[in-house]
């Protein structure tokens, strides 16, 4: 059981003093919803679930601890793990201070599609797997989720259902067995000019700049963002149209060739703008251009933008 | 006060002609989420719509608010000019009763010590009308700070849909006169009505998930340092959402747009305290260095600041943040942490 593997795993690193604290999920307000738990003794690893919820990516609170020198222990799964090849790449944090528990994952349910049809509302208790089906166990009763039918939309396109890095396995390794189409992008590139613009007006018309999207992004790790600048004051604090514009072009840029297309921007935006569509724009047109991989997938791959190829068809920059 | 009725297939009707006369505020439903717009046809209002996604605060305290232009009128003087209106009068129509308790819960920041004339304008020209709930969300908890769904404090007027009427609850003068401005509501025989209201309100009642506070005040007063700030602190990402999403959150940044050409525009906006630069000064001091001391802040101030300076809940059970935080930070657990002095 991967709840088992996941406290005994995280058991013996407290107790071999190979972390100092270990970052994972714990249950959260209701059955659909998890929350990122701080391990540091053996007494609270009781508090560890694994959950097909478990949505949250845990790898930038990394960034909470960058001058410290200890080791964290990080649970990730494929999409996440870039999020550490980021990090790692960016020298952010060091390799050796992550101990990355890698998590094999088929897909994580989407809380709101589900909430859509099932009752979330109890506790969660338990889960398991039968055959196609999800059976989440709650305290206000069981309730039986045809897994394939209620994903998180990132999860259907899903090129790495293994941890791209780990230092522990949990689990056997999944070949994968999706592909990226960048329908969504396509859909988007399809539109005419004036379509395209009505289309993200509307979006950005709705941004209440509460920069979750930038807080939550493992490529956003600048010390200092740009967007935190009074003078001179890059991007005004007004919420409207055209400075929130301005944010969104200009992070879709500022994280260009370094976005690993976790999908987190999107997920916690509360306004349901697809940030993450602007960035696998960006994924989709570097891909042809460069023949690159999605950033992070391949930890030998450098940054896009930042390294230099004897062979990139321009000579300058 | 006054007690009449409106008959549930006039409702409509009687919104149509308040539309008429006055710029309607009402909740929508826009690309799936829930908000307060202006509505130029009151068929697109939503009347069971749960909770919006953003509180009805914008219209008193907008997120972006025009103070006034500066000129530049030679080197040595600028001329100001401030605003001669800040808005005409409005209807806001379908507030519940949590949402209607944090208007109330603002008034004393902008119209006491500090009288704020863009808020004081806004909401001398606002005609509230509230709406009792029908049904509880998971996330809701308005009991816990004695808040009832289908209480009136804060609105001009409130509805309760009870069977094929609402009753209609005039509850201030400013309510007596839209009423007198637009007829249609019936003053008598609320008696049943007035019985039945108290039969949802314990029906609705039951279905919130209890949250008992009594004695969270207590803790904070006695306790700046406890474990719990760190313990929560971990998880935030800094972000502004639940700020941004708090009906009663009023914290505001001041600036300039300047494009240098001699004449600037001073504005207000929104800002959060759980942004790291909130509390940043010049020369770089930062009294709230870490996200531990932001946390302990934003929920001291929910629940101990609020009250101490007013007398008045800092929160008032809504959910909003509980909803939309990222990484499930949620102020019942907190509160169930600070009573068990964690």
């Amino acid at each position: 059981m991967l709840k088992e593997k996941i406290k005994s795993t995280v058991s013996s690193l407290l107790e071999n003093k190979q972390v100092d604290f270990v970052i994972g999920y714990g249950a959260g307000s209701d059955a659909g919803t998890v929350r990122p738990t701080f391990v540091k003794a053996v007494e609270e690893v009781q508090e560890l679930i694994w959950s097909p919820f478990a949505v949250n990516n845990l790898a930038k609170y990394v960034m909470d601890h960058l001058y410290e020198n200890i080791k964290i222990g990080v649970i990730v799964k494929g999409c996440d793990s870039r999020s550490v090849v980021r990090l790692v790449q960016d020298k952010v944090f060091p390799r050796e201070n992550f101990y990355v528990i890698g998590v094999p994952c088929k897909g994580i349910l989407d809380k709101n599609k589900v909430a859509r049809d099932f009752d979330l509302s109890g506790e969660f208790v338990d889960f398991v797997e039968q055959g196609d089906n999800v059976v989440v166990k709650t305290t206000k009763g069981d309730i039986t989720i045809p897994r394939e039918k209620y994903l998180m939309d990132k999860c259907y396109r899903c090129e790495t259902p293994t941890p791209v890095v780990y230092d522990v396995l949990l689990g056997e390794e999944i070949a994968p067995f999706r592909r990226d189409n960048y329908e969504d992008v396509k859909n988007l590139e399809s539109l005419s000019v004036e379509e395209k613009s009505k289309y993200w007006d509307k979006q950005f018309e709705k941004c209440i700049r509460c920069y979750a999207c930038r807080n939550v992004c493992s490529a956003c790790n600048c010390r200092d963002c740009v967007f935190d600048m009074a003078e001179p004051n890059w991007v005004g604090k007004a919420a409207n149209l055209s400075e929130n514009t301005a944010f969104h072009l200009i992070r879709a840029w500022h994280v260009a060739g370094r976005c690993v297309d976790c999908g987190e921007c999107s997920r916690v935006c509360p306004m349901g703008i697809p940030v993450n569509t602007l960035n696998r724009k960006l994924i989709k047109d570097m891909k042809e251009l460069f023949s690159v991989e999605t950033p992070g997938k391949n930890p030998e791959q450098g940054a896009v933008l930042g390294s230099f190829r004897t062979d990139d068809p321009e000579e300058f920059m | 006060m006054r007690k009449g009725y409106i008959l549930k297939d006039k409702l409509f009707p009687w919104l149509e002609a308040i539309r008429a006369k006055y710029p309607l505020i009402a909740p929508v439903q826009e690309d799936g989420l829930s908000l307060f717009k202006e509505v130029e046809k009151v068929s697109d209002i939503v009347l069971d719509y749960g909770i919006t996604r953003m509180p009805p605060k914008d219209l008193f305290f907008p997120q972006t608010e025009k103070m006034f232009r500066i000129k530049n009128k030679n080197n040595m003087a600028v001329e100001l000019e401030t605003p001669e209106k800040i808005t005409d009068e409005q209807v806001l129509f379908g507030v519940h009763s949590c949402d209607l308790k944090s208007i109330l819960a603002l008034d004393p920041v902008f119209t006491t010590r500090f009288p704020d004339r863009y808020y004081q304008e806004r909401r001398d020209k606002t005609y509230v009308i509230g709406l009792s709930c029908q049904k509880a969300l998971p996330t809701c908890f308005c009991t816990a700070y004695g808040i009832t769904p289908t209480a009136y404090e804060g609105a001009d007027l409130h509805l309760t849909e009870l069977g094929d009427k609402y009753l209609v609850e005039v509850v201030t003068e400013r309510g007596e006169r839209l009423v007198a401005a637009v007829p249609g509501v019936v003053f008598e025989g609320t008696e049943s009505l007035e019985a039945e209201k108290e039969k949802l309100t314990a029906k609705v009642a039951a279905e919130i998930k209890p949250v008992d506070i009594t004695g969270v005040k207590e803790v904070l007063d006695a306790n700046f340092e406890l474990p719990l700030w760190e313990k929560w602190a971990q998880k935030c990402l800094g972000c502004g959402i639940c700020t941004y999403v708090c009906p009663t959150c009023h914290c505001f940044d001041i600036n300039d747009f300047n494009r240098g050409d001699g004449v600037g525009e001073r504005f207000r906006c929104w800002d959060s305290c759980m942004f790291s630069d909130f509390t940043r000064m010049a020369g770089g001091h930062n009294p709230r260095p870490s996200k531990k001391e932001r946390v302990r802040n934003r929920f001291m101030h929910k629940l101990k600041y609020h009250l101490d300076r007013y007398n008045l809940v800092g929160c008032v059970g809504c959910g909003r943040c509980v909803q939309r935080c990222p990484e499930n930070i949620d102020i019942r657990a907190i509160i169930s942490d600070i009573k068990g002095g964690v």
